[in-house]
């Protein structure tokens, strides 16, 4: 009788990578869907851009921001969240609703790094539809997309990095949700808005009035596009930067930590849908 | 050794809320807590040792598939024990999938938006499957199960036959200790469900890989088990091989008779009183062509003898019980009211 023996860490990482690029190459299936995203999306960010376009020219100190400052600061915002749209919450919501997470949960990679390679397949791709949001963001912000400097560079890409592990985290919180309510579009459409709110996605914090800059400090979602936004063009000083960073991965494996916790607890009373 | 799995008092029971049919009954189930407990399984005790083939058996909703995700993990048991492999699998499921192969016939377990190649080469990465392996396991599914036609197609443009071969064939690309495959003919066309099987014996016979075949067409089991574990509302109902099963459950025989001349009425008539008390039923399919059900085999010879003296033979045949009436059989006595 045969019995393979568990995979080394280094054919577990093989494991991973293979399933990431495999998930982006499903992902690159529907081309033309894509594409629709893609237009919508950048529909969206050239209204963005107007708008405050128009605001700076109605009132050139409008913010603590000059007008290079804020389109810079929206374009790197726009392409940090496009590069981290991760689709683990709807492929999972799909896989709930048809029973299919029984599969993942055979799987010797184990449930939460499926999860984290699929979202890891999600990341190439995007990063591959972001380079035509820089291009165009060029046009609109020129030189103020540059990165500050080349630590700046360094500890912005960092950043990007962390700020995808503490968006899987909450992805994956809200897959645990998923479990429990058996269907999670509520929980989905609650994360979207406060991501859309407090992620500093449409306006950075310092913008924002006191109380919600107070609310938006103690959340995970300004960790997904602000931090490394403003790491990124250096409007973050470099004193603060390693503050900025623990806080990022303070975030992003507490947040994984606390999604399996959560997951171990929800296994002793979840049911598979679909016999 | 240790067995390939160990039931020991296992059960399930699920909690589901209340609910009527009905638009008012529905909103009045919304704003209720009121909810009920169901045994899906009851006192399951059982143990499969390496290298067995068993056959998983019974109606819709008698535990099956709920008992094959507590062995595999997927579910965690309300009460008992339970071990696969000598493991919890609820607790060390990762490691279990290591050595563990699961088919559940209606959820495609490969990629649907790429073609089946790739899903093999993926899991061949993420099991870690040695080269020699999987060259042995990869060529024997293809040739086989006949992938090599739409190995290359998406597997959501295949039909339903063609996925559910490259489920089997990717459940088994470990050469898995123990496979669960739950309805894993399901939706074949007479000659896949043949390589399918074939495919099951073959593993079986190369790896030593134990099988829990979970299925409604029982010549899959005919085929592929020597031991059926019959499940009924969630209890144990035999628990044995397929061969004592048969003896045990398979009673009766069937003559079917060919005529080589009508039977006219007084015939008939004298040949049922003639064997009134011997259990049978007399079936006139058409004037040439008569079956008779005996209820006990010792029987079969007295009704033959009467058949070929009052009648004008031109064949006979007897047959024994086929699985699928015994097991009809059984689950119709298993049903009927105390």
């Amino acid at each position: 009788m045969s019995t393979l023996p568990a995979p080394t860490l280094l054919q577990a990482i093989g494991g991973f990578c293979v399933l990431a690029q495999k998930t982006a190459q499903t992902r690159l299936t529907y081309r033309l869907a894509m594409l629709v995203t893609l237009l919508a999306s950048a529909f969206a960010y050239c209204v963005f851009l107007l708008v405050w376009e128009e605001v700076y020219r109605q009132n050139p100190h409008a913010g603590p921001l000059s007008r290079e400052q804020m389109l810079g600061y929206l374009v790197i915002a726009f392409l940090v969240n496009t590069m981290l749209i991760l689709n683990v919450e709807s492929r999972f919501l799909q896989r709930v609703r048809m029973g299919l997470v029984a599969i993942d949960l055979v799987r010797p990679l184990g449930f939460v790094f499926v999860q984290l390679a699929q979202a890891t397949g999600d990341l190439m791709v995007n990063a591959f539809y972001a380079v035509p949001i820089y291009v165009v963001g060029l046009a609109f912000a020129g030189p103020a997309l540059y990165p500050a400097s080349w630590l700046a560079a360094v500890l912005g890409s960092v950043s990007v990095a962390l700020a995808f592990l503490v968006g899987f985290g909450v992805s994956y919180l809200i897959v645990q949700a998923s479990f429990v309510l058996q269907s999670g579009y509520g929980v989905l459409f609650a994360r979207a808005a406060l991501h859309q709110v407090f992620s500093g996605l449409s306006a950075p914090l310092v913008m924002f009035p006191p109380p919600l800059r107070r609310v938006a400090a103690w959340l995970p979602f300004r960790h997904e596009i602000e931090t490394p936004a403003r790491l990124w063009l250096g409007q973050a000083s470099l004193a603060e930067a390693p503050s900025l960073l623990l806080q990022q991965a303070a975030w992003g494996v507490g947040l994984v930590l606390a999604g399996e916790l959560i997951f171990r607890a929800v296994m002793h009373r979840h049911q598979i849908q679909g016999g | 050794m240790v067995p390939a799995i160990l039931v020991e008092n296992l059960g399930k029971t699920y909690t589901r809320r209340k609910r009527k049919a009905g638009f008012w009954a529905g909103l009045r189930a919304y704003l209720s807590t009121a909810s009920e407990r169901v045994a899906a399984v009851t006192e399951l005790s059982f143990r499969i040792e390496r290298g067995e083939s068993v056959g998983l058996i019974g109606e819709n909703g008698a535990g099956k598939s709920t008992t094959v995700k507590m062995l595999t993990g997927i579910l965690v048991p309300s009460e008992g024990r339970v071990e696969t492999l000598g493991v919890v699998p609820w607790r060390e499921r990762r490691r279990l999938a290591q050595n563990m192969g699961v088919v559940f016939g209606q959820k495609p377990q490969i990629l649907w938006d790429i073609p089946a190649r790739e899903s093999f080469r993926l899991l061949k990465a993420m099991y870690a499957i040695p080269n020699e392996v999987f060259r042995f396991t990869y060529d024997e599914a293809v040739e086989r199960l006949e992938l090599g036609e739409f190995l290359d197609t998406p597997v959501r443009l295949l039909s339903l036959g063609q996925r559910m071969r490259c489920d089997l064939a990717a459940s088994l690309l470990h050469a898995p200790a123990v496979a669960f495959l739950d309805e894993p003919t399901i939706g074949l066309d007479v000659l896949v469900k043949e390589r399918v099987r074939e495919h099951l014996i073959e593993m079986r016979r190369r790896f030593g890989t134990t099988i829990v075949l979970t299925t409604h067409d029982l010549k899959d089991i005919s085929a592929t088990c020597e031991r059926l574990l019959v499940l009924d509302r969630g209890r144990l109902l035999y628990d044995g091989s397929r061969q004592g099963f048969e003896e045990r459950f398979a009673h009766g025989r069937t003559l079917l008779v060919e005529l080589g001349s009508e039977a006219d009425a007084s015939t008939r008539s004298a040949l049922e009183h003639e064997l009134a008390g011997d259990e049978v039923t007399f079936v006139w399919d058409t004037p040439h062509r008569l079956r008779v059900e005996c209820a006990r085999s010792a029987s079969a010879p007295k009704v033959t003898a009467s058949v070929l003296e009052h009648l004008h033979v031109a064949d006979l045949a007897v047959h024994g019980a086929e699985l699928d009436a015994i097991v009809t059989r059984l689950y119709r006595t298993a049903k009927a009211p105390a």
